[in-house]
Parts: structure tokens; C-alpha cells; sequence
């Protein structure tokens, strides 16, 4: 057996009194490809950031191909050979594509001949599919293809170890199954990767071993099949989504189980009571959302194609689709961000075309948009607070006992900045501050993105409970299974247009559903 | 997208000596005033490109100009009064002495980012002025007088072109060239580009000591026209504050910005030359409206309109 490319030996890293990680052993075997799992806040992204050296450790020691890094700084770590992506994207804005590929050429190799490194480019920018985007600014590419960047600079500097940090949330599964064949061209005898994902089939597909963290320690390691098969690993991590791995390796066939338990007893409809707004009997009648032919786009190009959509009170609707589809558009769309470039929107019968975004927040449509948006500078309570704008303070009060009885580790660190929680705590704050505008209609952008299974669990029982209080809902998510479990009716979005609607259960008996939704993966 | 279609390097450079040129032979056609104007024009260039390549490149908003430029009229004095040295070799020590006391304070500078390092810069410049006014050894209050007489203008505007046109080269070389986008990623995130392998505080040290030096030669040049320095003129916030505004005015981060800028104040200020209150009160205003109505400078605005103009012209 030859020895380790990456070493890692009883690392620590504190945060003030929080352990983040707590003595964590990694050995990284060339020709290797290692996935790291574990719930939201276990420490995955910490370990990146030890590995790749944005962060020093408390503790222990790092060794790449027998040379000691511990004390290496980020950039003689990236140039020693170790390159990594950032979970939430962070490309150079105002460069084009291909100039931040260059950023890590010449920083490596500063006179390279500028053939060969136009030619590494190409290369790169085909085998992550950004070849059409070469000369866009960063700035213009959508999450998704931020997130191809990230893996395309981290390739850029011929690293012999790459670490993944959630490069496959949000995708859809012919992409993911695109991201596995790149992860898999990627590795050669003289590299080692780590994976670190959710997305439970890139770990599977692409990981010989993996490792289990939780709370800052390794709970498991061994082989990836032994591991997601572990009892104690479904208990932490899997949640629902293990039960269904188990069963679906059984008898072979998808289990459309519902992934959320209904069945909110009466304490629970009070408890939210404050955060559900009250069905105005003036309209109860008429929808509460009503779209007509709305098209709209940015710039030349045009996103929605003539959408027509009735939202009535008390209902739960779930907008699906493919990246790239219109569905965060849509979202946008209503709540007034966007300005639409023909049709009309009615919300509670007035006709809101043309609203700026406060005056339609103002009527009660609370968005909750994808990537959290937490503001950074405020605590957990004052981002809660700020959504609570035209209440009094009793009943600001209220609607924040309620999220916290909601959310019960929201109120454990209210005084916490943030951005300090981790994904999944900033995904329940973002939900949270949604409700805590007691809004009529809410809309939820992308909800279980980047989360653990067992996350996105508990979120979906919460929107569950908010369905059974009778909230109005709109649900804009990849996850087909959860949403099409929760909502009354669903929309499929392809090309800008509705390609398929009805009842949620109807839409998920369709085989048309797969073959939209899914592509030509399977 | 933009930056394919403007000129590489080479062309860039061989325009900036086809200037060179034709400018050297600039004092037998223009007279005294000319001269006169041109000289500021140049010296202010040489600031404005300096202080462009830290801020509009490595993202570095820098404050303090004024210490550099009168650390460049020190030195200068000390070198043609003390040691007599000619004024070619003069410049070559300013400058090397701006690029060391850049290099001798960035550890303390470059742990300061965005708002506190301009912060930091100000104290610098204050420092230094500080310790001119109060130590006898250097003159005190009431300074140097140059112990020979200074060259004749036509000289002196040939320096001062000299001068402009290595700051000129400088910055082609710091944006047309591969160096631009290791530069621009350190402004636009210091740990991302860490993580692709920059040395963030190396690309700072090279921006700064090359802003540092030019402005030290450009402080040096026009100390030697004077004849006389005092530690309230050569030291004086007005340098930083004149060369901020010429960028923001021309266009910062815009190539053609700091040249654009310092024409522009230059013009202005002869235009008002015969009411100086108007002068400050009008320049003001001008900030002012640039600032909202064309963030991206004079640079920045053209560009935008000469788009819209081609935009209708395809439309």
C-alpha cells in the first residue's frame, strides 16, 4: 500500500468556545476519491476550509505528499497542489469566465505560453460545460453555473487534491449524473479527491470510502455502501431519505413515500396561529393569486412565456421544474422584484402589475428566496424582527415565540450573527423570517437546497404544519418526491411555459413528469 | 467582454512612446503658460496613475499621496544639496525611497482592508508631515531652499514627461497584461484569490511600492521647480485629495481614466483661475453630480453612451 498524498492528524479548530472540529483523522490515499457526510453544522465546510487552508487549525497537523502544511497559508496551499471550490460560490464578479480561469493559470505559472493556457482553458470550460460562457462576466451566471466555475478554477491549478463542497446541490439528475462522469474523469493515480455533498448518488456513485462527521467528530468511516447502509448514520443524517435508499435497494423500484408526517394536532395550529394571517371573507371567494399571460425575462432574453396560474387561500402549490426553467424568475415575478413585460397579476383582488416589492410585501407576500439571504450584520432575532415590520411589539413578540416554537434551535441561539448558523439553521431562519411577516401567501424558493436529508425533514414538517394551519403556499423545489407529497396542486414549468399541471397526486402518476422534469437520465 | 476589442500591451506602449516623443519636442512650440500648464498636467498624471493602479486595480483607496510626494521632495533635497548628486540619479533614489517606506509600512498598512486601510494611509501622511514640521534636522516649519538654481522650464516639463510616461508604461503593463487579472482578483476577493494561489499581500506590496515610487518622483520633480519646500505644501492633503478626485472624475479602474480626470481639473481649475472660490464650490458640484449620474467616471460614462449609440444604431 503506497502511502497517503493528504494526511490529516488530530485536527482541531475552535471558534471562540465552539469545537467545530474536534480531532478528526483523514488519510487521503492518491487515486482515491472520499466523501464526507454528515448533518448541516457537523463541520464538513470547516474541514475544507482546514484542508485548503483559509482556516488554521487549533490543533494537529496536515501533511501533503510528506511535507508538513499545517502553518501553510491559502495560497501556498493552492500552488503546493490542493484546490478547492466554496460551498456558496465565490467568483471574481466583474471578470469573464475565462479570466478567472486565468487568475489561478498565471498565479501557478506566471509565463506560460498563452497558447497553451488558452488551449487549457477550452478545455476546461467544455469538459465543466461553461464552453458558451467563456466571455460572459461572472456576475451574469446563475447559482448553478457559478458553482461549474468554482470546479473549473479549482481545476485550473493542476491540483493533486481537490475538494468538492457541495457542487452538486440543486441539480437535477441528468446534471447530476454529468457531475459524476466529470468527477470521475477528474481522478487519475496521482490525485485524491474529497466529496463533500448531500447529494447522496454523487457519494455513492463516486465514493470508494467515506467518512461520517457529526458535531465535529468522525462518527463512522469505511466503505460508502457499509456506511449509508449504518443504522446510526440514517439516525443522524438520513432521515427519511434513509429509509427510502433501504427500501428502494430492496425491491428495486422508487418509493414515492410521503417524506413528511402530517398530522399537526390542534396545540400545533395554535402555537402558529400568530404567523398565519386570517382569510378576508371579502375575497374568499375569488383566488388569492391570480396570473394572466405573464411573460417576463431579463435583458433580451425572455424567461416566462405566458403563465397562468390561480393560487387559491388555504392552498398548497408546488412549482417544479429544470434548472434554468423560470421557476425562481416566477417567484420574482410575484413578489414585484422583477418588473414583468406583459400580462397581469392580481393578488386579494387588486391588481398588483407593476407594485414595487414593499407594496406587495405590504399586502402579505412573504418571500423566501433561494440562498437564505441572511442578512450578515443582524443577530437571529433582528433578522427575524425586520420581516415583523408593521406589528407592535407584543405581537412581534408573538409571531417570535411562535417561529421559535417552530424552530426550537432558532431561539437557542437568538443572539447569535446570522450567518453563523449553519446551512440548515440558516435555512429555518429564512423561513422564519417569511412567517414572521404573517404573511397571506408565502413563497418558498428552494428550501431543502444544500441541506441534509434529515434537515430537509424537519423543514418539511414544518411546512406541513403551516399547510394544516391553513397557510397559503407556494413551494418552488427540486425535490419532486417532498413537494408533490405536501401540495395540493403542481405546475411544471419546461421552456418558460406550464408544460404539465394539475392535482399534486395526478402530476406524480404521469410519466410525462419524469420525462420533463428528470431529462434523459435514466 | 469589452477588454478584447481594446489594444494589447505592445500597441498600448508604442502609443505612449509615439507621445513621448512628439511631446519632448513640445517646448519650442508652446510658450511659457503652456509649459507652465503642462508641467502640472504631467505631474498630476503621474499621481492619478499611481493612485489609479492601487485603487482602481488592487482595490487599495489610498490617502496618502501627499506623504509619498513629500517624501520624493525630501529626498530629492537632501541628494542635490547634500551629496550633489545630478538630478537623473536623484529621482532613481526617490524613487527607490518611496517603494522602500511603502514596503517598510505595509505589514502594519495591509492588515487594515478597504475603509481602514485608507484610514491608515491618512495617518501615515500625517506622520510624516508631523515629523518634517518637528524635527530641526529636517528643516522644521520652514523647510529647504534648493542650494542651486533649478533648471530652466523646458527642462523641467522634459522630466516631468519623463516621469509620466514610466508611470504611463507602468500601468499598461499592470492592466494589459497577465498581471491585470492577478491584480483585479485580489480587489475583487482577497481569499478566493488566495485559494487559486495569489499571494494577496505580495500583488498589494508591488501595487503599492510601484504607486509609491512614482509619486516620490513626481514629488521630487516638482520640488525642484519650486526651489523652496516646506513641510505644509509638500505634505499637504491637498495632493491626496486633488488625485482622488481626478480619478473618481475621469473614471477609476478605466484605463484612460486618471489622464481624462487630470485634463479635466487642470482645465477647470485655468477656466476659473480668476474666481477660486467659484473654482472649489464648482468642482464640488461636478463630484457631486459624476458621483450619482456616472459612478464609472467621464471614462465610464462615454463608454455607456457610445453603447447606447451603437445599440440604436443596430436597433
Amino acid at each position: 500500500m503506497n502511502a497517503p498524498l493528504l494526511e490529516v492528524a488530530g485536527v482541531v479548530k475552535r471558534f471562540g468556545g465552539i469545537v467545530a472540529i474536534d480531532h478528526v483523522d483523514l488519510a487521503l490515499l492518491p487515486g482515491t476519491i472520499t466523501g464526507v457526510i454528515g448533518p448541516n453544522g457537523a463541520g464538513k465546510s470547516t474541514l475544507i476550509g482546514l484542508i485548503g487552508g483559509a482556516l488554521a487549525p487549533s490543533h494537529g497537523t496536515i501533511t501533503l505528499d510528506g511535507r508538513d502544511v499545517t502553518r501553510l497559508p491559502a495560497s501556498e496551499r493552492a500552488r503546493a497542489g490542493i484546490g478547492r471550490t466554496y460551498q456558496i460560490p465565490r467568483p471574481f464578479l466583474d471578470m469573464t469566465v475565462e479570466e478567472n480561469l486565468e487568475v489561478a493559470q498565471y498565479s501557478i505559472e506566471p509565463f506560460i505560453s498563452a497558447g497553451a493556457a488558452r488551449r487549457a482553458r477550452a478545455e476546461l470550460l467544455v469538459r465543466t460545460g461553461l464552453d458558451d460562457a467563456a466571455m460572459f462576466p461572472a456576475r451574469a451566471l446563475p447559482l448553478l453555473r457559478r458553482k461549474r466555475l468554482e470546479v473549473a478554477r479549482a481545476l485550473a491549478l493542476k491540483p493533486r487534491v481537490v475538494l468538492l463542497d457541495e457542487v452538486g446541490a440543486g441539480l437535477v439528475d441528468s446534471e447530476i449524473t454529468e457531475l459524476i462522469t466529470l468527477i470521475k474523469s477528474i481522478i487519475d493515480s496521482r490525485k485524491a479527491i474529497v466529496i463533500v455533498e448531500h447529494v447522496i448518488r454523487v457519494v455513492r456513485e463516486c465514493c470508494a470510502r467515506s467518512i461520517v462527521l457529526n458535531f465535529g467528530k468522525k462518527l463512522i468511516e469505511g466503505p460508502t455502501g457499509e456506511i449509508l447502509a449504518n443504522d446510526e448514520v440514517a439516525a443522524v443524517y438520513l432521515g427519511t431519505q434513509g429509509a427510502r435508499e433501504k427500501r428502494s435497494a430492496c425491491d428495486g423500484e422508487p418509493v414515492a413515500d410521503a417524506a413528511v408526517h402530517v398530522g399537526a394536532p390542534a396545540a400545533e395550529r395554535d402555537m402558529l396561529a400568530p404567523l398565519i394571517a386570517a382569510a378576508s371573507s371579502n375575497v374568499s371567494d375569488g383566488p388569492l393569486l391570480e396570473l394572466r399571460g405573464v411573460e417576463a425575462g431579463y435583458g433580451q432574453a425572455r424567461v416566462l412565456k405566458g403563465i397562468d396560474l390561480i393560487v387559491r387561500e388555504g392552498q398548497a402549490i408546488a412549482i417544479l421544474g429544470a434548472n434554468g426553467a423560470g421557476k425562481t424568475t416566477l417567484a420574482r415575478v410575484i413578489t414585484g422584484a422583477i418588473a414583468h413585460a406583459s400580462g397581469s397579476l392580481r393578488f386579494a383582488g387588486h391588481d398588483i402589475t407593476g407594485f414595487a416589492p414593499h407594496h406587495i410585501a405590504a399586502m402579505g407576500v412573504a418571500h423566501c428566496m433561494e440562498g437564505r439571504r441572511i442578512i450578515p450584520s443582524l443577530s437571529v432575532e433582528e433578522n427575524l424582527k425586520i420581516a415583523a415590520r408593521r406589528a407592535d411589539a407584543p405581537k412581534t413578540r408573538q409571531r417570535l415565540n411562535a417561529v421559535y416554537d417552530l424552530f426550537p434551535v432558532l431561539a437557542e441561539r437568538k443572539n447569535s450573527a446570522g450567518t453563523s448558523l449553519s446551512g440548515g439553521q440558516q435555512q429555518m431562519l429564512a423561513i422564519g423570517r417569511t412567517l414572521m411577516a404573517r404573511p397571506r401567501l408565502a413563497i418558498f424558493d428552494e428550501i431543502s437546497l444544500g441541506l441534509a436529508p434529515v434537515v430537509m425533514d424537519k423543514l418539511y414538517e414544518a411546512l406541513a404544519m403551516l399547510k394544516q394551519a391553513r397557510m397559503t403556499l407556494v413551494m418552488i423545489e427540486q425535490d419532486v418526491d417532498r413537494a408533490l407529497a405536501l401540495a395540493d396542486y403542481a405546475y411544471v414549468l419546461e421552456h418558460g411555459v406550464f408544460g404539465l399541471s394539475g392535482s399534486a397526486a395526478e402530476i406524480a402518476a404521469n410519466p410525462l413528469l419524469r420525462h420533463i422534469y428528470i431529462g434523459a437520465a435514466d | 467582454m469589452k477588454r478584447e476589442k481594446i489594444a494589447p500591451a505592445p500597441r498600448e506602449a508604442a502609443v505612449i512612446l509615439v507621445a513621448f516623443a512628439v511631446l519632448w519636442f513640445a517646448p519650442a512650440f508652446i510658450g511659457e503658460y503652456g509649459l507652465q500648464l503642462g508641467f502640472r498636467t504631467l505631474i498630476y498624471l503621474t499621481l492619478a496613475e499611481g493612485w489609479n493602479l492601487m485603487a482602481g486595480s488592487a482595490g487599495l483607496v489610498s490617502l496618502g499621496t501627499s506623504c509619498f510626494v513629500g517624501l520624493g521632495a525630501y529626498v530629492a533635497y537632501g541628494l542635490l544639496n547634500g551629496l550633489d548628486l545630478p538630478l537623473p540619479a536623484a529621482l532613481v533614489v526617490c524613487a527607490l525611497s518611496g517603494a522602500a517606506l511603502a514596503a517598510l509600512v505595509s505589514p502594519a498598512l495591509f492588515r487594515l482592508r478597504g475603509l481602514y486601510f485608507t484610514v491608515g494611509t491618512l495617518a501615515l501622511a500625517e506622520l510624516l508631515r508631523l515629523i518634517m514640521i518637528n524635527v530641526s534636522a529636517f528643516g522644521g516649519a520652514t523647510g529647504f531652499f534648493l542650494k542651486n538654481d533649478p533648471p530652466a522650464l523646458p527642462i523641467l516639463f522634459r522630466y516631468a514627461l519623463a516621469v509620466a510616461v514610466i508611470a504611463a508604461l507602468a500601468a499598461t503593463l499592470c492592466v494589459r497584461t497577465r498581471a491585470s487579472v492577478i491584480l483585479r482578483s485580489v480587489r475583487d476577493d482577497e481569499d478566493a484569490a488566495a485559494q487559486m494561489g495569489v499571494r494577496p499581500f505580495r500583488v498589494k506590496l508591488a501595487a503599492f511600492m510601484l504607486a509609491s515610487a512614482l509619486a516620490a518622483m513626481a514629488g521630487a520633480v516638482q520640488a525642484v521647480k519650486l526651489g523652496a519646500i516646506e513641510p505644509y505644501g509638500m505634505f499637504g492633503l491637498q495632493w491626496s485629495i486633488d488625485v482622488l478626485t481626478m480619478v473618481i472624475i475621469g473614471g477609476v479602474g478605466a484605463r484612460l481614466g486618471p489622464l481624462v480626470g487630470a485634463l479635466f481639473v487642470i482645465a477647470l481649475g485655468e477656466a476659473l483661475a480668476d474666481y477660486p472660490e467659484a473654482h472649489i464650490a464648482i468642482a464640488g458640484v461636478i463630484l457631486i453630480v459624476l458621483i450619482r449620474f456616472a459612478p464609472r467616471g467621464i471614462v465610464g460614462l462615454a463608454a455607456a453612451l457610445g453603447r447606447a449609440a451603437r445599440g440604436r444604431a443596430l436597433a
